[in-house]
């Protein structure tokens, strides 16, 4: 794992990837095992934000890696590394309920 | 063939070329452990021309806000590298919508600010009979300017009304703007280049680097069959609600490809290719900007090789006014409703609202008539409320072919392309 977090860290230190002040923090996203190597790993081309309004199985999860290796030159994860970063995608991000109006919060609900 | 088409070979053609060392490949190494190595090349590869813009973000729970120069500070901010930023509802409620509170889609990183726009340098080549080169002060000097009032809507608007949530931004229905254009048609450019018979397609690249930073890769590079370059209100445009269009969105120059997924409207156009087939750019092919011919199990995997690019825009309204989650007061029987329609394909024949789950629809009364086919309809109407309580208002629009919108996101498909269901907005009276 430790060489996944040095991928990240080199290229967040590459200056072009400068693009917004702060990169990607493990810390605001759900705790679980893999959470630094998926928020490092990621968070390396975009912003984890996008990774955390998605929602899939591990299968979709998967699918979407291979998308960005074969659209975006993405480093392909294999064995443990891999792994890792689609056991924390699955159990941090899993499909949402299917609620009856995804896309919209109701303002006046009560709160819990 | 111009260069830049290498750009977008598949990539085991870029990884075979001889004595050539990508920067993916030095990032392979990274994970294969020749790390100091790698190391090297991943820094190597940062020569590309991206600049630091400074996005401050609101700390906290709930929707996080934009706050950067020149832009409203209540636009939802979907992504931050690259930035993506939607226009709430409630802020789509200006006639015109104005260039601080238009949305904010990017692809890839922001290309370096042109000081001195006048020089920024458009090329015309592929099926052409000569290749045509011209800075953006000629093409001002050489070409009849026009200004329309038009949408401009990411293919992905109203994403996040898919179940189970399709792959990308979530967009709610903020993924899009209707500002004014000034610029000049695309047309008589391509014309000028002298088209050949063999010309069918266009493809566009802007100079917004590649996310990763990896000089050979594009960003986004979309393009369109010729007919609809030609179309009379699809231009180039260097000019946003009488204003220079701003860095932020696509200045010095770029395209607008109104009524179809904004993707086409190539920000910091450099380059358009005529061509004789259909564009291979990145953004085209696959799931990207496709949807479904016959429709698929919600959530289940495709490649979308049976897909069809999407063209033009499905039919969306939106209430701008009140704001959902209004608190009016108690004895309130009667609501002023202000919003807007748009569409497309066909010109918007009727914005119906409801305030009972679309147990019955009441026409708007106050429509404004669009000023071309690519304008958004704006509409008021005072909605009659039966009591005090919780009410949902709900709103369709109806195109003149007779497609209205469905009451649930529908054709979804892996990148939610399409959804546009009936928006609504709640309020409480008392």
């Amino acid at each position: 794992m430790r060489r996944i977090l040095l991928l990240g860290a080199a290229l967040l230190a590459a200056p072009a990837l400068a693009q917004v002040v702060e990169p990607s923090n493990p810390a605001d996203y759900p705790e679980a095992p893999g959470r630094d190597e998926a928020v490092t790993f990621c968070g390396s081309c975009h912003s984890f934000k996008i990774v955390s309004s998605q929602g899939m199985t591990r299968v979709q999860w998967d699918e979407s890696l291979k998308w960005m290796v074969t659209r975006h030159n993405m480093p392909q994860l294999e064995g443990e590394e891999l792994d890792t970063i689609l056991a924390y995608l699955e159990r941090a991000f899993p499909p949402k309920p299917a609620g009856s109006r995804p896309g919209w919060t109701n303002p006046f609900a009560p709160s819990r | 063939m111009p260069t830049r088409i290498e750009h977008d070979r598949p990539r085991h053609d870029l990884l075979q070329d001889e004595g050539a060392r990508t920067p993916a490949q030095g990032r392979r190494d990274l994970l294969r452990g020749s790390a100091l190595a790698a190391l090297g090349a991943a820094l190597a590869m940062t020569g590309g021309g991206s600049r630091v813009f400074p996005v401050a973000l609101a700390q906290g729970k709930g929707p996080q806000m934009l706050d950067t120069p020149g832009k409203h500070k209540g636009l939802v901010v979907l992504g931050d590298r690259p930035l993506v930023a939607e226009t709430p509802e409630h802020l789509l409620d200006d006639d015109t919508t104005p260039t601080d509170k238009f949305f904010v889609r990017n692809n890839g990183q922001l290309p370096e600010e042109e000081k001195n726009p006048d020089s920024w340098k458009i090329t015309i080549e592929g099926e052409v009979n000569q290749k045509l080169e011209i800075t953006l002060g000629e093409l001002k000097q050489r070409f009849a300017p026009q200004t329309h009032r038009m949408m401009m809507e990411c293919g992905g608007n109203g994403r996040a009304f898919y179940a189970p949530t399709a792959r990308g931004n979530q967009w709610t229905n903020g993924g899009g703007g209707c500002a004014e254009w000034t610029g000049v048609k695309l047309a008589d450019v391509l014309r000028a280049a002298g088209l050949k018979d063999s010309a069918k397609f266009t493809g566009s690249w802007g100079t917004d680097p590649h996310l990763s930073g990896d000089p050979a890769l594009r960003a986004i590079s979309r393009g369109n069959p010729l007919a609809k370059s030609m179309e009379a209100h699809s231009m180039i445009v260097w000019g946003m609600n009488g204003q220079p269009l701003p860095h932020l969105h696509g200045g010095p120059a770029r395209l607008i490809i109104p009524g179809w997924p904004g993707s086409l409207s190539t920000k910091w156009l450099s380059t358009v290719l005529v061509r004789s087939t259909p564009h291979n750019g990145a953004g085209m092919g696959g799931t990207s900007y496709r949807v479904p011919v016959t429709p698929i199990v919600p959530g289940s995997s495709n490649d979308g090789k049976t897909f069809v690019d999407m063209e033009a825009m499905p039919i969306r309204s939106i209430v701008s006014a009140p704001a959902n989650g209004t608190r009016l007061a108690a004895g309130t029987r009667t609501v002023a409703l202000r919003g807007a329609a748009w569409g497309g394909n066909a010109p918007i024949a009727r914005i119906e609202v409801s305030h009972n789950a679309g147990q019955t629809w009441q026409a708007a009364t106050g429509t404004t008539p669009p000023r071309n086919p690519f304008d958004w309809t704006r509409f008021t109407h005072t909605l009659a409320l039966p009591s005090d309580g919780y009410f949902e208002i709900w709103v369709r629009a109806t195109d003149r072919a007779g497609v209205t919108q469905p009451l649930v996101a529908t054709n979804w498909n892996p990148q939610g392309y399409g959804a546009n269901p009936v928006n609504r907005i709640a309020v409480l009276v008392g």
